[in-house]
């Protein structure tokens, strides 16, 4: 099976100013994929050349197709939430559904009827009169609503409180992602995302940092508390980054001789958003 | 087709002011018909009284007719930079919906369903009305009004005022959309002062006025292409309020609508190609607008 996403040499330029320098990546059917990084680094044009949003450089195919140019046959099979909740506040809640479930084939009106049920906004709702959070639940059962192979979340949950958040979540691996699903997210809550995630792609200053599935970030990766009178000889084991943490410092390694490792303390494979600060620092 | 008709079905929701406002006019009117004190003067023979009617019934298209111009040139001014201001444009995006079908769908909503929506209200009141006056004191007006002729002359009229209009000025139409897609705000102003400045530019060095004439046969021309020498049919189009003799059988409508002239007219055709390499110019920049 082709890859969902295949981008080589990926580039985007606004003016001298290089969002997106030469990137290859490629994301496989059926993983959730986080892009992460800080802002600026490249993220959004990232996910505005995947979904035909902006011109690019390079090659990019997304479910077999060219996007920019193909945005509207993209959109039968990949969807997207993009940034902050952006449904127009003239429309009303009944309106968006039944606006979407004329124009998307793949739209399931039944599903985005029971999710905004659970919601409890009123179907004569405009959008405006809604809160940031109740807006950000329409479009996301909107959303979640259209059979798409491919879904592009570009910070779905701001502004949803924590229990929102959760729900959100849970709805999305329990009930939405199955084999045949593959979504692509960027979250600055790294935290809340990480269970999910089958894979990670770190993002800086317009070039991928690390491309890695959760596993091979395991054997891949390691971290050890070590106590002071043990630092030096930890340190000639090559760590790439290292923080203080309660008297002791917390080296990190990549690909190293975990054998050896274990005699400096625990070692431990670093959280998804440690290996961001160490790998970004 | 059927997606058409959602995006234009989405354009009524969004711009509630295509109803309302000619909803509001015909009430006005039917307050002025119901209450107002209804004087005609020059009423008398057969003939005059329905030149009369047919002046009534046009005068009250006229008032819609306006309305539409200035609101249908705002809408297209405002249609493709609304949804970029208030960034829902990442929404309508995000469905399978191509930017030519979002240009294509709010350009005949501007150019043809807005008109349709006004006249067929013009129509209404302008019914509602004869009706009221025939009740009320004036009978001769009044049964001038209900002559089927002249509702079907002013049927045939609006129709050919929708359909001409929107090929005649569809290089404003495309003008505005333009400005509309590009632009990030001021699109009043963006729209006028590019032509303007050519305009005064060419007067001021190089003495000429190509721009100018070009700009004016365009803005001011439709009539004369559209109809015939409306000088000459006059009677139609002012009524004989003077003279008792002045008229004696009123001009036809269609003896007015020049189709054939108009679609053998040059410019016509020129004001086309211009008019859809300009919305070809909106479907661009509709493509890139995340970037804007």
């Amino acid at each position: 099976m082709p890859p969902i996403i295949q981008a080589r040499g990926l580039s985007k330029k606004y003016g001298s100013q290089i969002a997106l320098d030469h990137v290859d990546f490629s994301v496989e059917a059926g993983r959730i994929v986080g892009l992460i990084g800080p802002n600026g680094a490249g993220k959004t044009s990232a996910l505005r050349a995947i979904l035909g949003l902006t011109a690019y450089e390079g090659e990019l195919g997304v479910l077999g197709r060219e996007p920019f140019g193909n945005r509207a046959a993209l959109m039968l099979e990949a969807t997207f939430i993009a940034d902050i909740a952006v449904l127009p506040g003239w429309l009303r809640v009944d309106q968006a559904v039944d606006f979407v479930d004329g124009v998307h084939p793949q739209f399931r009106r039944e599903r985005a009827l029971a999710l905004l049920a659970e919601t409890q906004i009123a179907g004569q709702r405009r959008i405006r009169e809604l809160s940031k959070g109740m807006k950000t639940l329409v479009h996301l059962a909107l959303t979640m609503a259209i059979d798409a192979k491919l879904l592009v979340l570009d910070e779905p949950t701001l502004g949803l409180d924590i229990l929102a958040r959760r729900s959100f979540y849970d709805a999305l691996v329990n009930d939405y992602m199955d084999a045949t699903r593959t979504i692509l997210i960027t979250t600055h809550q790294v935290e809340e995302v990480e269970n999910l995630l089958t894979d990670v792609l770190f993002i800086d200053k317009g070039r991928i940092v690390l491309d890695c599935s959760l596993e091979e970030i395991a054997t891949r990766y390691a971290a050890v508390a070590v106590s002071e009178d043990l630092i030096a000889a930890a340190r000639a084991e090559n760590p790439f980054y290292e923080r203080p943490m309660l008297g002791k410092k917390v080296l990190y390694f990549e690909r190293p001789d975990f054998h050896r490792l274990a005699s400096f303390g625990e070692v431990l494979t670093p959280s998804v958003s440690d290996l961001f600060v160490a790998k970004l620092s | 087709m059927n997606t058409y008709v959602w995006l234009i079905r989405r354009e009524f929701w969004e711009n509630r002011a295509i109803w309302i406002c000619p909803a509001v006019i015909a009430c006005a009117l039917m307050l002025a018909a119901l209450f107002g004190r209804v004087e005609v003067a020059g009423l008398g023979s057969p003939e005059r009284n329905r030149a009369m009617a047919g002046m009534v019934l046009f005068a009250f298209g006229i008032i819609f007719f306006l309305v539409m111009t200035i609101y249908s040139s705002w809408y297209l001014l405002d249609c493709l930079n609304a949804d970029r201001k208030d960034r829902s444009l990442l929404f309508w995006k995000s469905l399978p919906i191509s930017d030519t079908a979002m240009v294509l769908a709010k350009l005949f909503t501007g150019l043809i369903a807005i008109p349709i929506v006004y006249f067929a209200a013009a129509d209404l009141s302008a019914m509602l009305m004869a009706f009221i006056i025939s009740l009320r004191a004036h009978s001769f007006l009044g049964s001038a009004l209900w002559q089927p002729d002249l509702w079907l002359q002013l049927q045939a009229l609006w129709l050919y005022v929708i359909a001409s209009m929107a090929i005649w000025y569809l290089p404003l139409a495309g003008w505005f959309m333009l400005i509309s897609a590009w632009a990030r705000r001021a699109v009043m102003l963006w729209s006028i002062m590019p032509p303007l400045a050519a305009v005064l530019a060419e007067r001021l060095f190089l003495g000429s006025h190509v721009v100018e004439n070009l700009l004016k046969n365009r803005l001011a021309g439709y009539l004369a292409v559209a109809f015939h020498n409306l000088s000459q049919h006059a009677g139609w189009v002012t009524p004989p309020l003077g003279g008792a003799d002045s008229i004696t059988t009123p001009t036809s409508v269609w003896q007015l609508l020049d189709p054939i002239g108009f679609l053998s007219s040059p410019a016509t055709w020129i004001g086309v190609l211009v008019g859809a390499a300009l919305i070809c110019g909106a479907v661009q920049l509709r493509l890139r607008s995340i970037e804007l």
